[in-house]
């Protein structure tokens, strides 16, 4: 899977050369801003039930969508927000690519899901929830970023 | 192919759980202890030809009848291969240690090597005892144990006796190779 070190490691084999100088730069390049990710990943971890929920409950508010779904709709939101913390401690989009991306498209429209109903939930989760409260500026930048990133895959 | 941080996703999915706190701890350290991995790393990629060299030399002064005529590292041809391979395990390890994680090192050095070496006449024991030459003198560069001058030059000033927790890992790869030899 594509991390930081991965990366590195896989140029240098496809060369056959040991790693080389900047190659260790670049991986200490990606540890400097290991710190702020892995406080992302823990604090969404621990507040994951929460953000699902309070996302879920404001989306079905509403009543634009069939209440009937909501526990469906739990389970997903809940899915892509551990994706989202494996992304967080592996540095890169790759669990959320591999796991959550590829294949969605396809599965979403074959089972007629309005993806709005996503996107609203994780826009919620993204602009509405007081993220700052439980984690760290950096670390919330963190959060944010993998958020868009996922939006526009849904969109 | 995986690193330190993919390998605990990798788990982590399997159990469909999220990561926290108490798998984050190692994830932790394997960041704090960065700059001692480099240099351990560096320790290797320093001294490949020496390692290498001196693990092959002892594994043909142990058994001289290797490098004579009918011998397994005979003629110079075959003796070359075997250094050459000396280095592609170090190279392979050195990247299992800047990983944090063997994944590389089975999936693309060992897996199979124990038929090929077997298909071609390739006596493992020797290979084996290389190996094992080649780690007892990686850990002791790495550590600064090794008896004579400072075998590498760091990145981050950190002395040798920093590095025992990584050179215990590197350790851990060289026996993967035994392992899979054996």
């Amino acid at each position: 899977m594509k991390s930081a070190v991965t990366t590195v490691v896989s140029a240098a084999d496809a060369a056959g050369r040991f790693p080389s100088m900047s190659d260790f730069e670049s991986v200490k390049g990606s540890f400097d801003r290991a710190k702020a990710r892995l406080e992302a990943a823990e604090k969404l971890a621990s507040c994951l039930d929460k953000f699902t929920n309070d996302a879920v409950d404001a989306v079905y508010q509403n009543g634009s969508y069939e209440q009937a779904n909501k526990d469906k709709c739990v389970r997903d939101i809940h899915h892509y927000l551990r994706l989202i913390n494996y992304c967080l401690v592996t540095g890169g989009t790759g669990p959320l690519d591999e796991w959550g991306i590829s294949g969605m498209r396809e599965i979403i429209r074959i089972q007629l899901l309005p993806t709005t109903a996503y996107i609203e939930a994780f826009m919620f989760i993204r602009d509405e929830i007081k993220i700052n409260e439980v984690m760290s500026q950096q670390a919330e930048t963190e959060l944010k970023g993998l958020l868009d990133y996922l939006i526009n895959a849904l969109a | 192919m995986l690193d330190a941080f993919s390998r605990t996703v990798v788990s982590a999915d399997a159990k469909g759980a999220a990561i926290g706190s108490q798998d984050l701890a190692d994830l932790r350290k394997y960041v704090e202890d960065a700059n001692k991995r480099i240099d351990a790393t560096l320790a290797i990629t320093q001294n490949v030809s020496c390692i290498a060299a001196d693990a092959i030399a002892g594994m043909v002064c142990e058994n001289t009848g290797l490098t004579q005529p009918g011998g397994h590292c005979y003629p110079t041809r075959r003796m070359a291969a075997c250094l050459r391979d000396g280095e592609i395990i170090l190279r392979y390890v050195s990247y299992a240690l800047l990983a944090g994680d063997s994944s590389v090192l089975e999936d693309r050095c060992l897996n199979g090597l124990k038929e090929t070496y077997l298909a071609l006449g390739v006596p493992t024991s020797n290979a084996i005892r290389a190996v094992e030459i080649m780690k007892i003198a990686t850990v002791a560069i790495m550590t600064e144990t090794n008896t004579g001058r400072k075998m590498f030059k760091g990145i981050n000033s950190g002395s040798g006796a920093q590095c025992q927790d990584i050179a215990a890992e590197a350790a851990t790869y060289f026996d993967l190779v035994i392992e899979a030899l054996s």
